[in-house]
């Protein structure tokens, strides 16, 4: 009978070896191992042993059976793997056909900077405020110590609003398109809460129109009014934003200029990158800068007569200002020549769709 | 505005041990922004005069010829198309190496030797503008030619015959420091900030002579408050020295004869511009500095006639105007070649009278550009004295009058008082009174001591640009120099308002749209008045700009949908599909004050297949962005509103007020402005909304049981609204939760007046999960009031 057992087993594998489905296998197990396989078969004979051979022969059966089911374990773990795989290959895409994009939307170029440059702001208690497009010349200029003949409020510079064939004019003068966004600062003065921070990003209007100008721009203008400021401070606060938004390599520096509303006045410059700061590139002038520097925009102390005009007393209260072109700013730091600054707002779905 | 200044003139002022870099550097940091610096030994580098020995035809070309040249100790053969080259002449070679301009145009390219048509030149014959200086007169087409002007033989590199070592800074004057742009100006600042000595000696007192006086009349004082001048007699007109031309040319100007260029090397020394009559051409013998009368012209020296009004002032003889005063001259006084009798006139004038006029008249010149930034009445004696000195040595002759002074009245210098004190405390820096009170000595200030504080006289030449204390401090703190100022961040207490919640919100709803596939639309805030009248706004409602820059910008927007459907129309043609969005100001007219400018927000999608789909989509995103701003809008069927197509719109409700539109653009102004395709917009008053808006700061517990999700499908009336079924529907039962629109379907299988609609019932307890029979009831109760009440046919 162990004869037949070491039959059974051998007759199994070689079945094994050539099954190729799960159906042919499922058919041997029942075939060998069923309830009236073969194996159970075999065993029946068992009853008629002596004890001892029951024993002995009862063992070696077990031994086989268990090594059926591991060889035909094995057998349908291997069966299955190759069917993953042939199911797998029906189951084949293209991963290299284009991606089915959703609708691309889009912030303008204008709204990006305005708030990354908000945002920079923000972490030094500055915050953001609106003030009037059409604005008094008073806010816009007069309050601002402007003679009354400076020529930035000629009508070849500022767009002045009509009232029929007139300027219109009102209880604080002409009225205006601001030029600048200065008009901020005697108005929110004037709010009589202090101490003040304030950014105030918005369009200004100039009548100017060629590839570096547009009639409509946008400033940012930075006011902090607080006893005890000081031109470190305003170093500082530059310092904070240039290295922020423009890198941390990025130097600063403050040059002698002139605005009315500022005494002193200063010019904030950085540094070139690319030149890095010496003026030259491959021994050849830097086309970006001048002498390693860019110009942002202009700063200063508030003049005696802005903070007297805003209705606080120059004696007790200090501050400083600062202002800058946005669509500059953000030219200066992604390095990109928009060769006409006109196309910012013509809204060709061609150049907003870029960004 | 900017000067050339070379930095050997500025040398004649200064001393100074400064290289052009140092010089260059101090001035940026402490004064005036230094540009550029050009090393003319760098520049003419390889760059030397020839003479042109022989002239041969060359082989290939008609117009060139072969000039075998000397260039010192060898004659070399180039290639040359100067129509004035001819043997014997010196001209300034161009040696293979030396970089020029091509045709005065484009980079600077550097020389090889190399082959013209066939035959190798050995660099080239230059003219003026290929070497920078466009300012020569030189006919188109013609070398230079240096015969006559330079003494230097042959191979004599240029900048010697010329005597140009020089370094050229272009220098950045502020508009306040006219007194800069002047090289004695630059000089004394230069001896401020380099620490060198700087010294300026006036030229010697005019000896007055007689013979050919002259009647001086300044009848407009109020726009003249000085005018000097001076008869010249038996002067000869004539080229310039060398020296002169050379250093005019380095300056930016062009040499014309000896008078003029007199009046322009004092213009560029002193900043105070001068002006030469020919005294036989003055008529009556006179000047007379008026007001234009209303109508008057003048033929300028730039060869146009002015018209003029009498708000211009001019300087006239007996019978006509002879110059626009700080402006221009006119041609018919000017000096000639002929000239043997000059007036010299040094004035000052109304800087704002002088600006206005050149604007008015479109006219510019050096001389305006001064006088506009204003210039003091003490600068025109100086800069007289200087000319006459200049004239006598150059062009010969003698004084023949009297100096004629007329003036406003005598000069007294400007006094501010100064507290040292309140300087200190602005920089932020401890400095000592000594230091600060050199600094202002240094820069021509003069200081008296009063209990404390001190009082201080300002220099003639800063009298238009010193107005009070605080200029004091700019000047000390300037030249204590910024960048030596410490960096510290305000250690005050940061403020405690708020700054305006409308950004925030404005900001969070751009976003929202960004990222939902719609792209930001951002334009000019004017537009014309066509198209307001396309979209039949009246114009006369719109704030109107009284001096616009041209015809397609002259109103303010009081909506943005008229710029939104223009650039429609401008995108079509490329991108016939697009979906856009707009948050900015319109401006609404307001009787006696500013204008009321209000945010709003307009969305939408143009190149309209389905109107349905895409009207449902916007209204999507309508609702989604309401969301995300923490408010409920409704809507309601429009009806009698001209701009919106009459069955395709509704108005967009919140808390029982309307306030916005969401729908298709009507027809006739999708046609007005030329658009192909239907186009669904949403206008939205944002700014009423916004004081509303809130982040959602509750939520509703999530269901503890589950819901049973049903469809039923139902025929209708095809004008059936949803909203109608809905509201019928969801108070029908407690175990209803919800009615949602699945799908609509209408077609060629259902009558054309009907449509079919799925529904979607979600059934839920809140006190135990549902049995399959316990929905049924629910679906068998809805299906019944779609039948009988909405006369519906359950399918």
């Amino acid at each position: 009978m162990k004869q037949e057992l070491e039959q059974l087993k051998q007759a199994f594998s070689q079945a094994l070896e050539v099954i190729e489905s799960s159906d042919a296998l499922e058919a041997l197990r029942i075939e060998y191992l069923g309830r009236k396989g073969k194996l159970t078969d075999l065993l029946k004979g068992l009853k008629d042993l002596s004890p001892d051979d029951r024993k002995e022969i009862g063992a070696f059966a077990n031994e086989v059976k268990i090594d059926l089911e591991a060889q035909f374990a094995r057998k349908q773990s291997e069966l299955a793997s190759l069917f993953a795989g042939k199911i797998a290959q029906e189951e084949w895409i293209d991963i290299t056909a284009p991606g089915i994009e959703p609708e691309d939307g889009n912030l303008h170029l204008t709204t990006q900077s305005i708030e990354e440059i908000a945002d920079i702001f923000t972490q030094l208690g500055f915050v953001r405020v609106r003030h009037p497009e059409v604005e008094w010349d008073w806010y816009a200029f007069e309050s601002l110590n402007m003679p009354k003949d400076h020529a930035a409020r000629d009508e070849w510079e500022t767009f002045f609003i009509a009232d029929g064939d007139k300027i219109m004019e009102g209880k604080k003068g002409k009225v205006v398109l601001t030029p600048h966004t200065t008009n901020g600062q005697v108005r929110e003065i004037e709010k009589g809460q202090l101490p003040i921070r304030m950014m105030n990003i918005n369009k200004c209007y100039r009548r100017q129109a060629d590839v570096t100008h547009a009639p409509m721009f946008h400033q940012f203008e930075g006011l902090m009014i607080d006893k005890n400021v000081t031109i470190a401070q305003l170093k500082g606060v530059f310092d904070f934003f240039v290295k922020r938004f423009f890198g941390p390599d990025r130097e600063v520096r403050l040059r002698p200029h002139h605005f009315r509303f500022t005494e002193p006045s200063f010019e904030l410059d950085i540094s070139c990158n690319l030149c890095g700061g010496i003026g030259k590139v491959d021994g050849k002038k830097c086309r970006m800068c001048k002498q390693g520097w860019l110009e942002l925009g202009g700063a200063g102390m508030v003049h005696p007569n802005v903070i007297k005009a805003g209705g606080l007393d120059p004696e007790v209260y200090t501050g400083f200002a600062f202002g800058w072109g946005v669509e500059r700013t953000f030219m200066m730091k992604s390095g990109m020549n928009i060769a006409d600054i006109r196309i910012l707002y013509k809204n060709d779905l061609r150049f907003l769709k870029q960004f | 505005m900017n000067i050339l200044a070379s930095y050997n003139w500025i040398k004649e002022y200064l001393k100074t041990t400064a290289t052009p870099e140092e010089f260059s550097r101090e001035m940026s940091l402490k004064s005036m922004s230094v540009e550029s610096i050009e090393y003319l030994k760098e520049k003419f580098d390889k760059i030397v005069i020839g003479e042109v020995k022989e002239l041969k035809a060359h082989p290939g070309a008609d117009r060139l010829k072969i000039a075998i040249t000397d260039i010192g100790g060898r004659d070399v053969e180039i290639v040359c198309g100067g129509q004035n080259l001819c043997s014997t002449m010196k001209v300034v070679v161009a040696l293979p190496g030396s970089k020029v301009r091509w045709h005065g145009q484009g980079d600077l390219i550097e020389l090889n030797e190399t082959q013209v048509r066939g035959v190798t030149s050995y660099g080239m014959i230059c003219a003026p503008s290929e070497l920078g200086f466009e300012k020569v007169a030189c006919q188109d087409g013609d070398i230079w030619d240096l015969s006559g002007l330079v003494e230097a033989k042959a191979g004599t590199a240029f900048i010697e015959a010329m005597n140009m070592d020089d370094v050229i800074l272009d220098i950045e004057v502020t508009s306040n420091r006219v007194d800069s742009m002047s090289i004695i100006g630059l000089a004394r600042e230069g001896g401020v900030v380099t620490d060198g000595v700087f010294s300026f000696e006036a030229s010697p007192d005019i000896i007055p002579g007689l013979g050919k006086e002259l009647s001086v009349t300044v009848e407009a004082q109020d726009l003249c408050p000085r005018y000097m001048a001076v008869v010249i007699d038996g002067i000869k007109v004539g080229p310039s020295p060398l020296w002169l031309q050379n250093k005019l040319l380095l300056s930016g100007h062009r040499p014309i004869n000896n008078i003029v260029d007199i009046t322009n090397y004092v213009l560029h020394e002193y900043s105070q511009p001068l002006h030469a009559f020919d005294y036989q051409n003055l008529e009556g013998r006179s000047i007379i500095v008026r007001r234009a009368k209303n109508g008057e012209k003048i033929a300028a020296l730039d060869e146009k006639t002015y018209e003029l009004t009498e708000n211009q002032l001019v300087i006239a003889d007996a019978s006509r105007p002879v110059a626009v005063a700080g402006v221009m001259g006119g041609e018919m006084a000017g000096t000639h070649n002929n000239t043997t009798t000059i007036v010299f006139e040094s004035a000052t004038f109304n800087p704002v009278s002088v600006r206005r006029t050149s604007r008015a008249l479109n006219l510019f010149s050096d001389s305006q550009l001064l006088f506009e930034k204003g210039l003091s009445t003490e600068l025109a004696k100086l800069a007289l004295k200087h000319a006459v000195e200049l004239t006598l040595e150059i062009a010969g002759g003698q004084v023949a009058s009297p100096v004629y002074d007329v003036k406003e009245q005598e000069y007294s210098p400007l006094e501010f008082s100064w507290d040292p004190q309140k300087t200190k405390e602005i920089m932020g820096v401890d400095l000592s009174n000594e230091e600060m009170k050199k600094i202002l000595e240094k820069l021509g200030f003069v200081l008296a001591r009063t209990d404390g504080k001190y009082k201080v006289t300002v220099p003639f030449w800063r009298d238009h640009d010193i107005e009070g204390e605080i200029d004091f401090t700019e000047e000390i703190a300037r030249v204590y120099g910024y960048h030596n100022i410490p960096i510290s961040l305000p250690n005050q207490e940061p403020p405690t308002m708020f700054g305006d919640q409308d950004l925030i919100w404005e900001s969070r709803t751009k976003n929202v749209f960004s990222s939902q596939g719609y792209t930001e639309f951002y334009g000019y805030s004017f537009v014309s008045a066509h198209d307001l009248e396309r979209y039949d706004l009246d114009p006369q409602d719109a704030v109107a700009l009284f001096n616009p820059l041209s015809s397609d910008l002259t109103h303010m927007r009081t909506s943005l949908i008229p710029s939104v459907l223009k650039d429609i129309e401008a995108n079509q043609g490329e991108t016939p599909f697009g979906q856009v969005f707009e948050l900015q100001r319109v401006y609404q007219k307001r009787e006696d004050d500013l204008p009321k400018e209000e945010t709003r927000l307009v969305f939408g999608v143009f190149g309209v297949k389905d109107a349905q789909t895409s009207y449902l989509r916007q209204k999507g995103m309508l609702m989604l962005w309401a969301k995300s701003v923490g408010l409920e809008l409704k809507f309601e069927r429009l009806e009698d509103d001209v701009y919106w197509h009459p069955t395709r719109s509704a108005f967009v409700m919140y808390k029982g007020r309307k306030v916005g539109t969401i729908g298709q653009v009507a027809n006739q102004y999708q046609q007005a402005f030329k658009v192909e395709r239907p186009v669904i917009l949403v206008d939205i008053d944002f700014e009423v909304l916004v004081n509303d808006m809130k982040v959602k700061r509750h939520y509703d517990p999530i269901p503890e049981f589950p819901a049973i999700i049903r469809d039923v499908a139902v025929e209708v009336n095809k004008k059936l609204e949803f909203e109608s079924i809905w509201s019928k529907l969801i108070n029908m039962d407690q175990l209803l939760e919800e009615v949602s629109l699945k799908d609509v379907y209408q077609g060629d299988k259902i009558d054309l007046d009907k449509k079919s609609i799925t529904l979607s019932l979600t059934i839920r307890s809140k006190e135990k999960t549902l049995s399959s029979d316990e929905a049924d009831a629910v679906v068998e109760k809805i299906s019944r009031v779609l039948v009988d009440q909405m006369g519906g046919q359950v399918r």
